[in-house]
């Protein structure tokens, strides 16, 4: 029973590599069947949508996500057991079964005057099928009509609500008819991605159905599937793939592998780790006073080592993306919260590495947790990996500009929660006494001032990708205008604590305030809709981020309490 | 101590450091919110390049809570990066001390310095405009977007046109008063004007509205005011519309409506003579002449996202023997006689592209500030860490 602290850590570690290993388990196993038909060749088919060629599974999840929030549907029949199913089977069943299909709940709606708008007197269900919507499908367009007469920016959350229910039907007609995505790949020179159905140019209200090499084989596919004949589905698969795999041998392995790739969602796993680590180390703060030789630092070295491994898995899963997208690992919000998080681990445990005294740890689990966090919660448009604007097509400014100036992001973020940290700890707590309360501050300014070099040379490394796109090194954009607000507060704490104008305490208010400022430049200035650099269209993130600054500001007045009551002062 | 150090000395103060660095975030942040109900360029020289600048409060709570008045005086832009120069200067007058452990501060502010030239230098003689080109046609001027002109055009003589323009500020704050040259054929009197405009069809257009034009186009389409572009619109322009009313020898020649939206110019006939008449963005001719070979702007599939656009160009200015295709693309600009031309915009249907044309003197000082600030940094902090990692392994 003694040496329990010692093993600790490694029993955790264990633990977690085998709950990395069921989900990689999962993740390569043969996968669903759905009329028996394996579902994983069928996941593999490469369409495209949104300019970019990627696989049905791909599709049909964010379609999901699009519509509902969730990337799987609830259904199936009694063979292949009833609950959560895998999004390739309803965009089967949509494409072979629409009668059935209709009645999948799989659109969300939140808005009660939505909801009696479409008579439903459930008001606590959340998910609706289409044939529930259907008897009311004039009046929601007729709602949407009218909604669509007032600027997006002056809808009132209703009109809003039913634009975007109208918006979601409209893009389930859309793929239900087959008109999105495109689905009949280009097997011959000169052909390029095309739908499989279409409207005919020459005959009004017509519909044309394509009749490549491709098409016939798709539709192949659509009809043994529909008749229950699982071997001729299956045969027409392996057949149809064979074609694509000499044809489009990069795209074909792209997709297989993301089809794994969205199976393992590491993102998901690592922030489970994250989350984990962080209990490890609060249970580890707790126990500090009882015993601070033994299970102390036996907590803290389990939190590390399940941080390290979070780390290692949520660096294959931005590793992945580059190769998937061919891009830098910045392109987007969601890119950009989960690259925050992954930059800030590592400059934690560095700065624990300075400072050995725990919090840190805690620092970077808590940041790498809330950021996935947050990144899932900007998954909402679906597809993740969507195609960049021309203007916006650079690898080289992507990976230069935007990394540099989302690593002085995370920095600025990092010195915020480290203050947090030492704030309430200290003000609370007795657990900083002694050596901690004199090393928090020695690394939040440490972090400012690494902050404060990061966002000034990724700010300017904007200004020169700007200058060579546009011819206007700075345009007073308000996302530069952001970039610009995080290097000057970082400038004003340095110069601040440099000037002796504050010293431990002022230093951490005004590294909480940095939270506030970040926060809006990486959000607000997107929520005011502005600019060339809004790549992220957000509307309902303001409470969220009011919130966020409300907390903020509370924690700044409690740093101002004065040192003689802190509990951890000696 | 004499009086000049004393001030010096307080010139030179942290204390001020911390509190311009305060002031210039509020101002940023005012500028930024006010893009929202303004556009960016009169943002820039109301807050970023003014001497003062009135803040209007209501920016800063949403005005769906609460609609609050009146507006705080505070220093602009330009009066605060002077106060930061000075701050800076003072602060290594006073504190120089040549020693390796400061060679990255005194690099790093020299470069701050640099960086506020630069911007001042842009603000005071950076210059920007758009070349619009049909394909297959050649441009040799270059339109300010932010300023426009009533064009006169006797194009009587087979050989030279003869153009007579009257500046678009001179019309908006005409008001009754009419404006009158010798070298106007006739009078102008603006009867509206429009700051921004967009135009209302035959079949858009009530009875009313096109009955305040008695001739011209004015009497097919009508022009209504609009809310000026804001930032938040991201690259879009004003464009004016106004009705005016000609007079010669005091007999109205009519109230015609002119607009850049209208590109064919009308035509007046006075004292016997047919003239052209148009509102045009504000024309620099160039000793130069720029002809669109060919535009392409490709979408990725099945979307109508830009993947990529570029103009294949003739460059041709024969006093420099220059007679050369280049081809400008998005981050791919051309350079030429101290002008640089990028891939901006297009026109509808892809028939034609537009350029930017920009001349900044101070365009080069950016990038040496900048290179100087990082190393810099680089040395100062990468030294306080070296130092740092030392004390941690012994």
């Amino acid at each position: 029973m003694k040496s329990l602290p010692r093993l600790f850590p490694a029993i955790v570690a264990i633990c977690a590599i085998a709950f990395l290993g069921a989900a990689l388990t999962r993740s390569f196993s043969a996968g669903d069947r759905a009329r028996g038909v394996a579902l994983e060749d069928i996941e593999r088919l490469p369409v495209s949508a949104g300019g970019r060629t990627k696989p049905l599974d791909t599709f049909a999840r964010s379609t999901l996500v699009r519509l509902g929030g969730r990337q799987t549907f609830e259904g199936g029949t009694p063979e292949t057991g009833v609950g959560q199913r895998p999004a390739t089977e309803w965009i089967l069943e949509l494409w072979t079964d629409p009668a059935a299909a209709s009645e999948r709940r799989v659109f969300r709606i939140d808005h009660p005057d939505v909801k009696s708008l479409l008579a439903i007197t459930d008001t606590k269900r959340t998910r609706f099928s289409w044939k529930e919507i259907e008897p009311k499908l004039d009046e929601v367009v007729r709602q949407a009509e009218l909604s669509q007469r007032v600027p997006r920016k002056q809808q009132d959350p209703f009109q809003k609500a039913v634009s975007d229910l109208y918006g979601k039907l409209a893009e389930y007609a859309e793929v239900r008819s087959l008109r999105t995505p495109y689905v009949v790949a280009p097997l011959a020179a000169g052909e390029e991605w095309a739908p499989l159905v279409s409207s005919d140019p020459h005959q009004q209200g017509a519909q044309r159905i394509s009749d490549t090499a491709a098409a016939r084989a798709f539709q192949a596919i659509l009809v043994s599937y529909s008749t229950g004949d699982a071997a001729a589905c299956e045969r027409a698969v392996a057949s149809y793939t064979a074609e694509l795999h000499a044809t489009l041998p990069r795209e074909m392995n792209a997709g297989a592998f993301e089809v794994v790739f969205s199976r393992l969602e590491p993102f998901y796993q690592s922030s489970a780790l994250y989350l984990l680590a962080f209990l490890l180390g609060c249970v580890g703060l707790l126990v500090s006073p009882i015993s601070p030789d033994r299970w102390r630092p036996g907590l803290f070295r389990a939190a590390l080592i399940v941080i390290g491994i979070a780390f290692v898995v949520q660096t294959f899963g931005i590793g992945a993306r580059i190769y998937l997208q061919g891009r830098p690992p910045v392109t987007n919000l969601y890119s950009s919260a989960v690259f925050i998080g992954w930059a800030c681990v590592p400059l934690a445990l560095l700065g624990e590495w300075f400072s050995r005294v725990g919090i840190l740890t805690l620092a970077a689990s808590l940041i790498g947790f809330a950021t996935l966090i947050i990144a899932h919660n900007l998954a909402a448009s679906g597809d993740t990996m969507e195609m960049m604007q021309a203007v916006l097509d650079s690898n080289f400014w992507l990976a230069t500009h935007v990394v540099v100036v989302t690593v002085g992001y995370s920095a600025t973020f990092l010195a915020g929660f480290i203050a947090i940290f030492y704030v309430l700890g200290g003000v609370c707590t007795r657990l900083l006494r002694g050596e901690p309360m004199k090393a928090l501050p020695k690394m939040t300014y440490g972090v400012i001032c690494f902050a404060a070099l990061a966002s000034f040379v990724g700010t300017v490394l904007g200004g020169i990708w700007a200058d060579q796109s546009w011819g206007r090194f700075w345009g007073w954009d308000p996302k530069e205008n952001g970039a610009a607000l995080i290097v000057l507060w970082n400038l004003l704490i340095l110069h601040a604590r440099w000037g002796g104008l504050i010293r431990d305490r002022g230093v951490a208010a005004l590294a909480i305030f940095g939270n506030i400022v970040t926060a809006w430049s990486w959000f607000g200035t997107n929520m005011l809709g502005v600019g060339l650099h809004s790549y992220g269209f957000m509307d309902s993130a303001v409470f969220a981020l009011a919130a966020f600054c409300v907390v903020q500001l509370a924690l700044m007045a409690v740093a101002i309490v004065p040192m003689a009551r802190w509990r951890s002062a000696s | 101590m004499s009086a000049a150090s004393d001030l010096l000395r307080r010139l030179a103060s942290l204390r001020l450091t911390v509190v311009l660095f305060a002031l210039a975030m509020f101002v940023i942040l005012a500028g930024t919110l006010a893009q929202t109900e303004e556009g960016v360029w009169s943002v820039v020289d109301r807050y970023f390049r003014s001497v003062y600048v009135s803040i209007p409060l209501r920016l800063f709570v949403p005005s769906k809570i609460a609609e609050i008045p009146g507006v705080v005086p505070f220093p602009g832009g330009l009066t605060l990066g002077v106060a930061i120069f000075v701050n800076l200067l003072a602060a290594h007058i006073v504190r120089f001390k040549l020693a390796w452990n400061r060679v990255g501060m005194i690099v790093t502010h020299a470069g701050v310095l640099l960086l506020l030239v630069g911007e001042f230098v842009t603000g005071a003689f950076a210059k920007e405009g758009n070349m619009t080109i049909a394909e297959g046609q050649t441009a040799n001027y270059v339109e300010d977007m932010r300023a426009s002109e009533l064009a006169v055009i006797d194009a009587s003589d087979p050989k030279d046109d003869l153009v007579v323009v009257v500046p678009g500020s001179m019309l908006a704050s005409a008001g009754a008063s009419p404006v009158a040259s010798g070298l106007l054929p006739f009078t102008v009197r603006v009867v509206e004007w429009m700051p921004n405009s967009q135009i209302l069809g035959p079949m858009q257009a009530s009875k009313m509205q096109l009955a305040k034009a008695t001739a011209g186009l004015g009497t097919q389409v009508a022009a209504i005011e609009i809310p000026a572009a804001t930032g938040v619109d991201g690259a879009s322009f004003d464009v004016p519309a106004a009705y005016i009313e000609l007079t010669r020898d005091g007999a109205s020649l009519g109230t015609y409506l002119v607009t850049p939206r209208l590109t064919i110019p009308q035509s007046v006939e006075a004292g016997g003579r047919r003239y052209q008449l148009s509102l045009r963005f504000e024309r620099g001719y160039r000793p130069y002449t720029v002809t669109l070979v060919d535009f392409r702007h490709d979408r990725f599939v099945g979307t109508e996202v830009a993947r990529n656009f570029s103009s294949l160009v003739r460059l041709n200015d024969a006093a420099n023997s220059v007679d050369r295709e280049v081809l400008i693309s998005m981050n791919n600009p051309l350079r030429y006689s101290g002008e640089t031309f990028y891939q901006a915009s297009f026109a509808p249907d892809d028939s034609g592209t537009v350029l930017q044309v920009v001349r900044n003197p101070g365009w080069l000082l950016p990038y040496i500030s900048c290179t100087m600030v990082t190393i810099g940094l680089l040395w100062h902090f990468g030294a306080r860490l070296a130092s740092g990692v030392r004390r941690r392994i012994s």
